[in-house]
């Protein structure tokens, strides 16, 4: 009699039961920011991005976030330029938050909308394309984010009176493992 | 009447029972109810969740909130498909495609996530809180080094003037006209480059921040420009002195010529260092490599030659 009240109960129950989460960690990640001058081409360059996912229901929340000042152009006294030109020591992280369906964890490229947070300015980009290939449980994905200085209120800096151009594309190369 | 342990377990079936199956016992009436709970991942009940309730037929949508226990419901609901979605403050929306059938009522679990937070990756409060003190510093070191790049350009100017005036001060042709104009145009290069260099020197310091890249050969050759720059317009002085008397320049007054021009060398290539692309350095690297492969690469230094 008890295993069969058991039985009604799960049977009856199941259904109800929250669906199962995943999560994932940010394994490996390098963002590359360019910068392009009549002057230089430049390139920060940041390994200290840290970032989380939870899926729940079939949709997946993902959070990254890189401090301004670890962002790398190998001349320090332009890393501090650009840590003052973006604000960093008031809004000290770049903070990226998405929402994509789980099953686009599968696909090969996925069209994400992204919300970013920078220099104190929150800029949302839309379908941005990223290519995921599959190693074992890890999912790599390579992608650029089409940032613009514009997007974050930042006032291009100017070397020999001569500004940097708009557009400051991220390049993104990360690795997902499960957790 | 005290009843045996067998009944007490087949009360306890029948309660389950109609708590999930005695529900649908309502199938007579045509419309539908759709019950459930919104509750944390923990399993507490989250009161005033929002429950919207959209007929994705009509697009009509109907709301619901929940008690104090997380549980919610809607009556009177048409057959179809509806989209239903549960949020509150602090946690993320959740969203459920339910289709329910005339007089069906259906439960619905809610199980909602807080956001991700920046704590929920492990960064230090340090690491993420804004600091005005330390972006006051930066703002003040940006303006001060902005000057000293503005400043610094100018003083070019008068720089080149003076050392192609030069060439009219020096020998026995020359007129004191010529002297007195090519110590002006000293004297106001000397004026700019020390209001450029203060800028520069009193500039905020950043504590923690090590000195890497083309700033390095910009810095160090101010080793050289800067004492030359001293060193220039007092021994012009001195030339100037003893050509005003009649004389030979003499002693070491004869270095005024080599030590501006070494000065203002070391000058040009401090704005060099911080000005020319990368990539053409390379690309001049490359040509020098090319006319002097005798060379090694190594040997050479790739960095000391492109001034990074």
């Amino acid at each position: 009699m008890n295993r069969k009240i058991v039985l009604i109960v799960l049977l009856l129950v199941f259904p109800l039961i929250a669906r199962a989460d995943s999560q994932w960690v940010l394994d490996k990640c390098t963002l590359t920011y360019h910068v392009d001058h009549p002057l230089h081409h430049v390139e920060g360059v940041s390994s200290a991005a840290r970032g989380k996912g939870v899926c729940q229901a079939g949709e997946c929340q993902f959070l990254i976030a890189v401090p301004v000042k670890s962002f790398n152009s190998d001349d320090s006294n332009r890393d501090l330029h650009m840590l003052q030109i973006t604000r960093g020591a008031m809004y000290p992280m770049v903070v990226v938050r998405t929402e994509v369906p789980e099953s686009a964890l599968n696909s090969s490229t996925i069209h994400a909308n992204l919300q970013i947070q920078f220099a104190g300015q929150t800029a949302d980009y839309k379908d941005v394309p990223f290519q995921l290939t599959r190693s074992g449980k890890d999912v790599h994905l390579t992608g650029t984010i089409p940032a613009k200085c514009t997007d974050f209120k930042i006032d291009p800096p100017k070397l020999l009176t001569m500004p940097i151009k708009n557009d400051i594309p991220v390049i993104v190369d990360a690795v997902w493992s499960p957790s | 009447m005290k009843l045996a342990p067998v009944s007490l377990q087949f009360h306890a079936v029948l309660v389950i029972l109609c708590l999930f199956v005695c529900v649908p016992a309502q199938a007579q009436s045509p419309s539908a109810v759709l019950a459930g709970t919104v509750t944390s991942q923990s399993g507490t009940g989250i009161a005033k969740a929002a429950v919207t309730i959209k007929n994705m037929t009509t697009g009509q949508s109907t709301t619901a909130t929940t008690n104090s226990t997380g549980f919610f419901s809607a009556t009177n609901l048409a057959a179809g498909t509806y989209e239903v979605s549960a949020s509150a403050d602090g946690f993320t929306v959740d969203t459920e495609h339910i289709t329910l059938a005339a007089g069906e009522t259906q439960h619905v679990k809610f199980s909602l996530i807080p956001p991700l937070s920046l704590s929920n990756l492990g960064f230090a409060p340090s690491q993420t809180q804004g600091n005005a003190q330390e972006q006051a510093r930066l703002n003040k070191r940006s303006h001060m080094l902005q000057m000293h790049q503005r400043l610094g350009l100018i003083t070019l100017v008068p720089l080149v003037a003076t050392v192609v005036s030069g060439g009219f001060a020096g020998g026995h042709s020359t007129s004191s006209a010529d002297r007195d104009f090519h110590a002006a145009l000293g004297s106001t290069t000397a004026g700019l480059y020390f209001a450029t260099a203060y800028y520069a020197i009193f500039a905020p310091k950043i504590p923690g921040t090590k000195t890497e890249g083309a700033i390095k050969w910009h810095k160090a050759l101010a080793w050289v420009h800067g004492p030359g720059m001293i060193l220039t317009p007092i021994l012009g002085a001195m030339a100037f002195d003893q050509k005003s008397k009649g004389e030979k320049v003499h002693g070491i007054a004869q270095a005024h010529g080599a030590v501006a021009i070494v000065t203002a060398a070391a000058y040009g290539a401090a704005i060099l260092s911080v000005s020319i692309n990368p990539q053409t350095k390379h690309h001049l690297a490359s040509i020098f490599e090319f006319h002097h492969s005798h060379r090694s690469h190594a040997a050479l230094g790739d960095e000391a030659f492109l001034g990074e």
